[in-house]
C-alpha cells in the first residue's frame, strides 16, 4: 500500500513486529537525516547498573555480526556523514545526516548497529574511554551543577543518577550486564526509526521492513516510577577547584507531556532568555555574567529553574536579584509585548529549523519521545502562538515561582551559611 | 547545495564590499557585516577593547535606547548576534525574508549612531572582569588562551577578554575612539544569502552606509604570525590534563590549503580518523581528541589537542606526535578518499542551512577577497593525491612545536 503524508506532513507506519517509523519528506533539501530512538536512559537503570545506557551507546559503535568497530566508523566516514549518538535521562539516540544518495546506506548501517553484539573484546577498552569522559565532566562546573540538581530533587530515584554513571558504577559494570540490558531494551517495542529529508517515504518503509522487519519481538521496557520531587530546602556542595559559584532556584514545573509546557517555555524565555528580564536587570546591572531561566522536563515531572554563575562574594546579590524578578513576575505577570517578542523570535527559529533535515530530525526525536507523535513546524508555531499573558498568569497560579523551592549552591564558597 | 551557484560581488559606492548568493525558495535570509578591525587593532595597553566595543555598540543609538533597539530586532524576529575575532568583528543576522530591509536598517543605525551610554560601558567592563575569572572554570578554553600568544604572536595571539589590568585601563572615551577609528563602510564586508532581491539589497546597503566613517582608511593587509615554539605547562588541580600542540601550516589562499584540509581529515576528521582510532579506540587514552586548523588572514597553524587523566598523558602525547609522522609513511588511498568525501559531503549537507552557507561565503570573501563556488572547492579537494599529502608533510616539517599543557602534572614526554 502506498503511503502519503498526512495532514501534518508526516508519513507514519508500523512494521509487523511493532517498529514504528516516522518520516517527514522535505523535497526542497539536498540531504536526509535518519536515526533510531531507543526509549531507555539513565532513569531506566537499576542502581547497580548506573551508566549502562550510556555505556551501551558507546558499545553500539563497536561491533555487529557483520561489522567490527573499524568497519562501522569507516562506513560512516565513507559517506561523509554527520553522525553521532547521545544518551539522556530518558532516551538513547543514534543518528546520521548524509547526502540523499547515501541515505539508504546510512539507514542500513544504523540498523545494523541496533543489532550490536556488544563485542566482549572491546569492552574493557571502551570502559577506559568512558572513565575519561567521567573525569572530563568532573572538571565542568556546568555538568557538576546539573548532576547536583538531580541528586537534590530526586533523591533515591533513578533520575538522580548521572547519565554517565560514576567511576565506581562504571568500573563495576560487566560486558554480560551490558548485553543483558541490550537484549532487554533494543527491540521494536522500545524503538522508533525517524527520517527527515529529501526521501521517498514508501521506499524508506520498504527499506525499513527489509532491514528491521525480522527483529525479534520482546516485551516493552518496564514501566517508569514517578519521582517524588523534593523542592524545598538548601543543597550546597563546596568545590574549591572552581572560581565561580553556581546558584539555582528550583521550582515545580510541568512535565514534558503537560499542556503547560509552551506556557512554561515562553515564560522562561521572558525571564531568562534573549532580551529578557534577567538580561537587563541582572546581567546588565553587572551582578553576574551568566544568568538564565529554563525548564527541565521528563515524562512525568518537571522543574522551572532560575540559575546563574557568580563571583563567590556576590552569591547573595545574585540570589536576591533572581528572587526579585520572580516576585515581580508573580505579582505583575508578563506583558503582551514580551510574549509577542518570544513569538517573533520563534518564528524565525522555526523557519531555520524547517530548512535542515538535521534540525528537523532532532526536534522529531524530542516530540516523538515526549508526545508519542511528531509535531510539524506549523503545529509548534501554533502552540507558541496560543500563549498569551493570561495563559502565563494561569501557569503561574498552577506552578508558582514563589514559596517553597530548592536552593542549589556549588562552588568554592560554603554558602549559604 | 546547488552546483550552479550564482554570486554577486562588487564594491559599492559607499565603500563596502558586497557579496550575495541568492538561494531561491529558502525561508530565511542570513547576512553578515564584517568590520575589518579586531583584537590586532587594540592599543597595547587596552587589550580587550574590541570586545567591549562589540558588546556596547548595540546598547543604544541616537534614536533608541538599548532596550528599544533590542525590542526593535525582536519586533521583526531577527536573530542577531556578534562576535569579535583577531582581525574582524562580525555582526550576524538571520530573519524571515520579508524583514530583510528592516534588519539591515537596524544594523546600520546600530553601527553608525551608537551612543555608548556610560552605564553600559561600565557594566561591559565589569562583566569582562567576571568573564576573565570564569575562564578558570573552563580548562580547555584556558589552555587555548595560554597557548595563543606563543602560537600566533603578540598581536594575533591576543585573547578577546584582555587582562584584568588592561580592562581596568579602558574607559568610555577609549571605546568611542576605537569605534570612530575603525568602524567604516570601506572597512566593511557585507555578505548575504537566502531569498531576496539582490539589487534591492545592494541598493539598501549602499544607501544605509553611504558616508559611514569616510575618514577611516580602508582595511590593512595581513598581520604576520610570530610563532614561538616551546613547551609550557600551567599547573592546575584538575581531573584531566589538557594537551594542546601546534605548528605552522599554510594560509587559506595557499595552493596547498586543500591538501592540508584533506590531511587534517585523515588525521582527525571523524571517528575513523587516525587520532580517534589510535588514541581513543585502540588505547582508550581519551574521550576527546582532535586535530584542526586555525587561520588568520594569510597564515595558518595546525593544532592537535586532547584531554586525559594525568597518568596517561605522556602516552597520549607520544601517540599524537607519532600519528602525524606516520601519515607520511603509510597513508592509504582509502583513507584519502574518505577524508575527501567527508569534506565535500559536509559542505553539501550543511549547505541546506542558509546561515551555514552564508558563513562560508563570508569567510571566503574575507580570506580570498571573492566568493568561491562549491564546484571550485570540490574540484580542489578532489584533486588531492596521496603524493600531495606526502609532499606537504615533507615541505612543512614539525621540528618546531608549540606545546601547552594544563593540569596537575608536568609531562615527561616533552621534557
Amino acid at each position: 500500500m502506498t503511503k502519503k503524508p498526512g495532514a501534518n506532513g508526516f508519513v507514519e507506519h508500523t512494521l509487523a513486529n511493532g517498529l514504528k517509523i516516522v518520516i517527514e519528506p522535505m523535497p526542497h533539501a539536498s540531504s536526509a537525516a535518519g536515526g533510531f530512538l531507543v526509549r531507555t536512559g539513565a532513569r531506566d537503570e537499576d542502581s547497580h547498573l548506573a551508566g549502562v545506557s550510556h555505556f551501551l551507546e558507546h558499545m553500539c559503535f563497536k561491533g555487529t555480526a557483520h561489522r567490527d568497530w573499524k568497519q562501522i566508523t569507516n562506513e560512516f566516514d565513507d559517506m561523509g556523514s554527520t553522525y553521532n549518538a547521545y544518551t539522556s535521562k530518558e532516551r538513547t539516540v543514534y543518528f546520521g545526516w548524509v547526502r540523499t544518495d547515501d541515505f539508504e546506506r546510512q539507514v542500513e548501517l544504523l540498523a545494523d548497529m541496533m543489532q550490536s553484539v556488544v563485542p566482549p573484546e572491546e569492552f574493557e577498552m571502551e570502559k577506559k574511554v568512558i572513565l575519561e569522559e567521567i573525569a572530563m565532566s568532573e572538571d565542568s562546573i556546568e555538568r557538576k551543577v546539573y548532576d547536583l540538581m538531580h541528586e537534590a530533587v530526586y533523591p533515591g530515584h533513578p533520575l538522580s543518577w548521572p547519565v554517565l554513571g560514576t567511576t565506581a558504577s562504571v568500573s563495576g559494570l560487566t560486558r554480560d550486564q551490558l548485553h543483558g540490558y541490550f537484549l532487554d531494551r533494543y527491540h521494536p517495542a522500545n524503538m522508533v526509526l525517524m527520517v527527515a529529508g529529501a526521501v521517498e517515504p514508501n521506499s524508506v518503509i520498504e527499506m525499513a521492513d527489509r532491514l528491521c522487519g525480522q527483529w525479534p519481538v520482546r516485551a516493552p521496557r518496564p514501566a517508569r516510577h514517578r519521582p517524588k520531587a523534593e523542592l524545598s530546602g538548601v543543597r550546597k556542595v563546596v568545590a574549591e577547584r572552581f572560581q565561580r559559584q553556581a546558584i539555582g532556584l528550583l521550582y515545580p514545573g510541568p512535565s514534558a507531556l503537560h499542556e503547560d509546557r509552551d506556557n512554561g517555555d515562553v515564560l522562561a524565555s521572558i525571564l531568562g532568555g534573549q532580551n529578557s528580564r534577567f538580561f537587563w536587570n541582572i546581567i546588565q546591572a553587572g551582578v553576574a555574567a551568566h544568568v538564565a531561566a529554563g525548564r527541565l522536563d521528563y515524562c512525568d515531572d518537571g522543574m522551572m529553574i532560575a540559575f546563574g554563575f557568580s563571583e563567590p562574594d556576590r552569591c547573595q546579590q545574585l540570589l536576591d536579584a533572581m528572587r526579585r524578578e520572580l516576585d515581580k513576575v508573580m505579582k505583575e505577570g508578563v506583558t503582551e509585548d514580551e510574549v509577542q517578542r518570544v513569538k517573533n523570535r520563534s518564528r524565525t527559529g522555526l523557519a531555520t529549523e524547517a530548512e535542515a533535515p538535521y534540525y528537523r530530525l532532532m526536534q522529531m526525536i524530542q516530540d516523538i519521545d515526549d508526545f508519542g507523535r511528531p509535531r510539524s513546524v506549523d503545529e509548534r508555531l501554533a502552540a507558541i502562538d496560543a500563549v498569551t499573558p493570561e495563559s502565563i498568569r494561569g501557569y503561574l497560579q498552577r506552578w508558582p515561582l514563589a514559596g517553597d523551592c530548592m536552593l542549589i549552591s556549588l562552588g568554592p564558597r560554603d554558602w549559604p551559611t | 547545495m546547488s552546483a550552479n551557484e550564482v554570486f554577486h560581488h562588487r564594491r559599492l559606492a559607499c565603500g563596502a564590499e558586497f557579496a550575495a548568493i541568492a538561494l531561491p525558495g529558502r525561508h530565511t535570509t542570513s547576512f553578515q557585516i564584517r568590520l575589518l578591525c579586531g583584537l590586532v587593532d587594540e592599543p597595547d595597553d587596552q587589550l580587550g577593547l574590541a570586545r567591549i566595543v562589540e558588546e556596547t555598540v548595540g546598547k543604544g543609538t541616537e534614536k533608541r535606547t538599548a532596550r528599544q533597539l533590542s525590542d526593535a530586532f525582536d519586533a521583526i524576529g531577527a536573530q542577531a548576534g556578534s562576535g569579535v575575532g583577531r582581525e574582524s568583528i562580525v555582526f550576524r543576522c538571520s530573519c524571515l525574508p520579508e524583514f530583510t530591509a528592516e534588519a539591515l536598517a537596524l544594523h546600520a543605525e546600530m553601527l553608525r549612531t551608537p551612543t555608548f551610554p556610560q552605564e553600559y560601558c561600565d557594566v561591559a567592563l565589569e562583566l569582562g572582569l567576571q568573564e576573565l575569572a570564569a575562564i578558570e572554570d573552563d580548562p580547555s578554553e584556558l589552555a587555548s588562551r595560554l597557548i595563543s600568544p606563543h602560537a600566533f604572536g603578540r598581536l594575533l595571539g591576543r585573547h578577546e577578554l584582555g587582562t584584568r589590568e588592561s580592562l581596568e585601563r579602558i574607559n568610555r572615551e577609549a571605546i568611542v575612539e576605537f569605534w570612530r577609528s575603525n568602524f567604516s563602510a570601506n572597512r566593511m564586508q557585507f555578505t548575504i544569502g537566502g531569498a531576496f532581491d539582490v539589487e534591492k539589497v545592494a541598493s539598501d546597503v549602499d544607501r544605509l552606509f553611504a558616508g559611514f566613517g569616510d575618514h577611516v582608511s580602508s582595511g590593512r593587509g595581513c598581520v604576520p604570525v610570530e610563532f614561538n615554539p616551546g613547551v609550557r605547562h600551567h599547573h592546575k588541580e584538575t581531573e584531566q590534563q589538557q594537551i594542546l600542540m601546534c605548528y605552522p601550516g599554510v594560509a587559506v589562499t595557499h595552493r596547498d590549503y586543500a591538501v592540508e584540509r584533506v590531511m587534517l581529515g585523515v588525521l582527525g576528521g571523524g571517528m575513523s580518523s587516525r587520532l580517534f582510532t589510535e588514541v581513543r579506540e585502540k588505547q582508550g587514552l581519551v574521550y576527546w581528541v582532535g586535530a584542526w586548523d586555525d587561520h588568520p588572514k594569510g597564515s595558518g597553524l595546525i593544532f592537535l589537542g586532547a584531554s586525559t587523566t594525568p597518568a596517561r598523558c605522556d602516552q597520549t602525547i607520544r601517540t599524537l606526535l607519532r600519528e602525524v609522522e606516520r601519515l607520511g609513511e603509510d597513508l592509504t588511498e582509502a583513507e584519502l578518499q574518505r577524508a575527501k568525501v567527508g569534506i565535500i559531503a559536509k559542505m553539501q549537507t550543511h549547505g541546506d542551512i542558509t546561515r551555514a552557507r552564508l558563513g562560508e561565503l563570508s569567510a571566503d570573501v574575507f580570506h580570498h577577497g571573492r566568493p568561491i563556488g562549491a564546484d571550485e572547492k570540490t574540484a580542489q579537494i578532489q584533486a588531492v593525491t596521496t603524493a600531495d599529502i606526502r609532499r606537504y608533510l615533507e615541505e612543512h616539517p614539525r621540528d618546531r612545536l608549540c606545546v601547552q599543557t594544563l593540569g596537575p602534572r608536568v609531562m615527561e614526554a616533552l621534557a
